[in-house]
């Protein structure tokens, strides 16, 4: 998670880039040529300040800063003063309207650019505050998935130190639970940093082609390691798929969803598929296990879920975190991810656009 | 009495130093610990290790620059251990020398894998005594023929074309270790070689698809998502 506090100095006055440049550039070249136009179609006088008027406005609404507003004023100016206005080719300070064009525009672009600005605070503000809630959301979720196991980390390592007594049985199973917590906990922090690494706006992360075959085959070999007694099959196209994701990020949706169907369905059997549909990568993690009940499909990914009690869960642990990670990173790729539950198991199915 | 591999194990974090030592001292290597990069740098001259376990967050210098030095002078095998999860760290490390990474945190079994790995590496001079002494390369069913320039899978020759070939050559070369994209690209298409890496996603995909039985479980051929493929060595 990045705590990123908005600075005092993030939007600057006057900031430059080559996109505002070039819109600026084009949308003053179409008023020139605009003004040429209709001096050669006749029109005598007067046509001038209204187009540079619509220009400036454009140009100070579509660019941010004050920076290129100003300039266009500037450039309007001049045009309107020197070249559209008789004399033709010469300034003319003593001409009557020309204080008032000069006022006019600025004026226009002083307005619109602060009323851009505005718009663009009230925006981020808005996303600002939807970041804060999922934060919230978060940081409850994970202080609850990070104290669990750690509880039980210090408890059996205290238990052994504390009691030399202990027959190897039991020395042998706190020294197991010690491990599954930890590993619990490595995904934990695997989870946070994808959420690193989307960053805060949701259009920050780096999509390349990638073969989806090998980030199954990665995930799969992984999770064999650490659930030996856990079958998985891969099947992939005969024909190679390339689809533009963030490979690690997507590694991660699988990891998580393999885990949920080990831990959280008990499952045996695990089948990972790939397929492509007209437009979109298919991806679905089939497994043989608890299931999800019915009375939880609906906001499964959420990141609210409360572990689950009763049978077939085993109730100590939140599955909401590693899920609404999944639905995060999914949604980042602009695809979409949905649970089904099927007569023996489970199903999560994500899908990921095709093209770029 | 045997001699025993003797591995350096650069680590500041005491715990971490203790059961990286206690599990290689368990298999039978040798030990010694260094706390420091200055420290590493000149035990590596004072007791010749065979092999070194370099964390990249040393407290005195960065872990690339004591790679860096090192490479100066030495190729001796560095194993590189980091928290550092994000993958052009360990592209960086690789590609700075670095004969295997692994990320904390790391099981033992992979620990000792990587080791044994990185040591056969070392005991002739091009990285797999195979193929210096016949000329091939074999792991399970799959054998690189490096004087016909072909690759036989259970017996049968797999048909690569020149391009595949010389990948699964490569790979061939340095058995068990990760090979970066780029490092593939520029041995295979020369250092200007644009165009991203997806005329290599699709030669491997095509090389899976000839020599393993379900390209998606891959018994020879793994991908390192993000850094680079490995040739099993029947680990």
């Amino acid at each position: 998670m990045r705590f990123r506090f908005q600075k005092p100095w993030a939007s600057p006055l006057f900031p430059t880039s080559r996109r505002d440049f070039l819109l600026t550039a084009a949308i003053l070249l179409c008023a020139i040529l605009l003004c040429f136009f209709l001096q050669n179609a006749g029109v005598i006088e007067g046509f001038a300040p209204p187009v540079f008027v619509l220009a400036v406005l454009l140009i100070s609404r579509l660019t941010s800063g004050y920076l290129y507003g100003l300039i266009a004023v500037l450039l309007g100016v001049i045009c309107v003063n020197f070249v559209f206005t008789y004399p033709y080719w010469a300034f003319s300070l003593s001409l009557a309207g020309y204080p008032l064009t000069f006022f006019t525009l600025l004026m226009v672009s002083l307005i619109t650019c602060t009323l851009t600005a505005q718009a663009k605070r009230q925006a981020r503000l808005l996303a600002e505050n939807e970041r804060e809630k999922m934060r919230a959301n978060l940081l409850r979720s994970v202080s609850h998935d990070i104290r669990t196991p750690l509880t039980s980390i210090v408890g059996s390592a205290s238990a052994l130190l504390e009691n030399p007594g202990l027959s190897q049985e039991e020395q042998q199973a706190l020294l197991r639970s010690t491990r599954e917590e930890a590993q619990w906990l490595i995904q934990v922090v695997e989870n946070l940093l994808s959420i690193t690494r989307m960053g805060d706006e949701q259009a920050s992360i780096t999509k390349e082609p990638e073969a989806a075959e090998e980030v199954l085959e990665a995930a799969a070999r992984k999770f064999r390691r650490r659930f030996p007694q856990v079958t998985v099959t891969v099947s992939v196209p005969e024909e190679l798929l390339l689809v533009p994701m963030d490979p690690i990020l997507v590694e991660q949706v699988l990891a998580n969803l393999l885990e949920n169907a080990a831990v959280h369905g008990r499952a045996s059997h695990i089948a990972l598929s790939l397929e492509k549909t007209s437009s979109r990568a298919r991806f679905s993690v089939r497994d043989d296990g608890g299931g999800i009940p019915k009375s939880q499909l609906p906001g499964l990914f959420d990141g609210r879920l409360k572990p689950r009690q009763g049978p077939g869960g085993d109730g100590k642990r939140n599955m909401g975190l590693g899920l609404s990670v999944c639905r995060a990173i999914v949604r980042a790729h602009g695809g979409s991810i949905e649970a089904r539950s099927r007569e023996q198991g489970a199903e999560i199915l994500f899908f990921l656009p095709l093209s770029a | 009495m045997t001699i025993k591999e003797k591995i350096l194990v650069a680590e500041d974090e005491k715990n971490i130093a203790q059961f990286i030592a206690a599990v290689l001292n368990g298999q039978g290597y040798e030990t010694v610990l260094a706390r420091s990069g200055g420290e590493t740098l000149s035990m590596i001259s004072s007791h010749c290790p065979d092999l070194v376990i370099l964390d990249l967050g040393l407290p005195d210098m960065d872990g690339l620059d004591v790679l860096a030095r090192l490479r100066s002078w030495s190729s001796l095998p560095v194993v590189v251990v980091s928290a550092r999860s994000h993958e052009r760290d360990k592209v960086t490390a690789l590609d700075a020398g670095a004969d295997d990474y692994l990320t904390k945190p790391f099981g033992t079994a992979e620990l000792l894998a990587r080791v044994r790995t990185a040591i056969r590496h070392t005991r002739t001079a091009s990285g797999n005594d195979e193929i210096a002494r016949e000329g091939t390369c074999t792991v399970g069913e799959l054998v690189i023929d490096y004087n016909r320039h072909q690759v036989l899978i259970r017996g049968e020759n797999a048909r690569l074309t020149l391009s595949e070939f010389r990948i699964v050559a490569l790979l061939g070369k340095h058995i068990g270790k990760v090979l970066t994209y780029d490092t593939i690209i520029r041995e295979l298409w020369g250092p200007r070689a644009g165009g991203g890496n997806q005329i290599l996603r699709v030669n491997m995909a095509n090389i899976r698809r000839k020599i393993e039985k379900n390209p998606a479980e891959p018994e020879y051929l793994f991908t390192e998502v993000g850094v680079g493929y490995r040739l099993s060595d029947g680990e």
